[in-house]
């Protein structure tokens, strides 16, 4: 009995392994032409370049700050489905990339019937201004049609911001600080002292200070070892010149009275010149503070949410 | 890192190991004009006989020498020796003021003859280290 079984079940076991061997090689056999069947099926199900994909990728760019790229996807986008916020995205990947011209224009797009109609004025506003006339942004300001209700105040404050960053008047103290919210209203008055009463020096008080006193304008632009060395220089040349026509050495007399006129003159002139170096240094300083102060709190503008997002 | 903001196509780029030298003495002789060419002889004398043999020596970028044939150039040359006779005084200053002027990449203070031309507009501000 036991000699039965032993029978039956290797013969049923050397069964089995031969049907497992025979599926194992025709699986084997198939696998790659199954890999290429699947491959296809799915490209033909996936359109890479469908407008859903275009915007995914195009989302995905502009989370990444490739905007250049983005611009690409979101244009080839618009051209089959009209989006609003494809719309702003696309205008604020211009504006990102520092072409404000076609931001401005592509903002002006979504100006009417459009729920972010407020935010692409606020955008448009802030694109002009970044455009680098504020001259021509201050008029763009003063257009009718572009206001926008809800960002009034932040537009506003912008504008008066502009008077800052050029030669442009000053608008009235007041008029000027109340736009401003309390928590920076303090150093955006001490921006608006430096810039109507700037600690410049005057080229000719230099000029004339250095005539009576060769380098005294050099002192009064904050260049002391400068005025000292020409005060000495002069010094020593006239009394050169005086000491040799003392002693009847008169070619060395003239040599040293020219030099030393030379010298004055020379005082004389870079006084003026260092009046105007000292007054651009101050332009420069009070530029750069003004632009890092707002900078850095983003012109006081209020943040777009919905950029941030993969929608 | 700012963001691309155009399509710029790489390209092969010729490579030149030259040392370049911003110091190195041009003897171009400047021909636009009668006193110009007696001009660019005097300095090329000096840069023979004075300056090679001496060194270089000029605390500023441009030299005293190319500050004054760029003063004449730009200007006149009653203005130009007015320019220079400045810049020479402030070269004599043992105590410069180091807030005042940029440095050159060669260490020395940038001085150009444009701050000097009494026109406001054509100042130049460098802050920090200038690379040229």
């Amino acid at each position: 009995m036991s000699l039965l079984n032993n029978y039956f079940s290797n013969h049923f076991l050397n069964s089995i392994n031969f049907y497992q061997t025979k599926v194992l090689a025709i699986i084997l056999f198939l696998l790659p032409f199954s890999t290429i069947l699947f491959s296809q099926t799915m490209n033909i199900d996936e359109n890479y370049f469908s407008p859903k994909n275009r915007l995914a990728f195009g989302n995905f760019l502009f989370i990444q700050e490739d905007y250049l790229r983005a611009i690409e996807e979101y244009k080839n986008y618009l051209m089959y489905i009209d989006n609003d916020t494809v719309r702003f995205k696309y205008a604020e990947s211009f504006y990102r990339i520092g072409k404000y011209n076609e931001a401005a224009d592509n903002f002006k797009s979504i100006f009417y019937g459009s729920l972010l109609s407020d935010e692409a004025k606020l955008a448009f506003y802030k694109a002009s201004f970044f455009n680098g006339s504020y001259n021509s942004f201050r008029d763009i300001c003063k257009m009718e049609g572009y206001q926008s209700e809800k960002y009034a105040k932040d537009i506003n404050r912008l504008f008066l911001i502009s008077h800052l960053m050029d030669e442009s008047i000053l608008p009235d103290t007041n008029h000027f600080l109340k736009a401003f919210p309390d928590s920076t209203k303090n150093k955006v008055r001490e921006l608006y002292m430096m810039k109507k009463f700037p600690s410049k020096k005057n080229p000719t008080t230099a000029m004339l200070l250095s005539m009576f006193i060769p380098g005294a304008g050099k002192i009064y632009t904050g260049e002391i070892s400068d005025g000292i060395t020409a005060l000495l220089t002069t010094g020593v040349l006239a009394y050169l010149a005086a000491n040799n026509f003392k002693h009847e050495h008169n070619f060395r007399g003239w040599l040293f009275a020219g030099l030393a006129v030379f010298s004055y003159a020379g005082t004389v002139y870079g006084s003026y010149a260092s009046a105007q170096i000292y007054n651009a240094g101050v332009r420069l300083n009070f530029d750069n503070e003004v632009k890092l102060y707002f900078e850095k709190r983003n012109y006081l503008l209020p943040k777009i949410n919905f950029l941030k997002t993969n929608d | 890192m700012t963001a691309q903001s155009d399509w710029v196509k790489w390209d092969a780029k010729e490579i030149s190991y030259e040392i370049h030298s911003p110091t190195h003495h041009d003897y171009t002789i400047d021909k636009s004009s009668f006193g110009l060419r007696i001009l660019s002889y005097a300095r090329n004398a000096y840069y023979y006989f004075i300056s090679d043999v001496d060194g270089d020596n000029c605390p500023f970028f441009p030299s005293c020498s190319a500050f004054f044939i760029q003063s004449v150039k730009e200007s006149n040359i009653f203005r130009a020796s007015l320019m220079f006779t400045d810049r020479f005084i402030r070269d004599m200053n043992l105590f410069k003021n180091n807030n005042r002027y940029s440095l050159h990449a060669t260490k020395k203070y940038i001085d150009p003859i444009n701050n000097y031309l009494l026109e406001e507009k054509r100042i130049i501000l460098t802050t920090g280290e200038f690379i040229e």
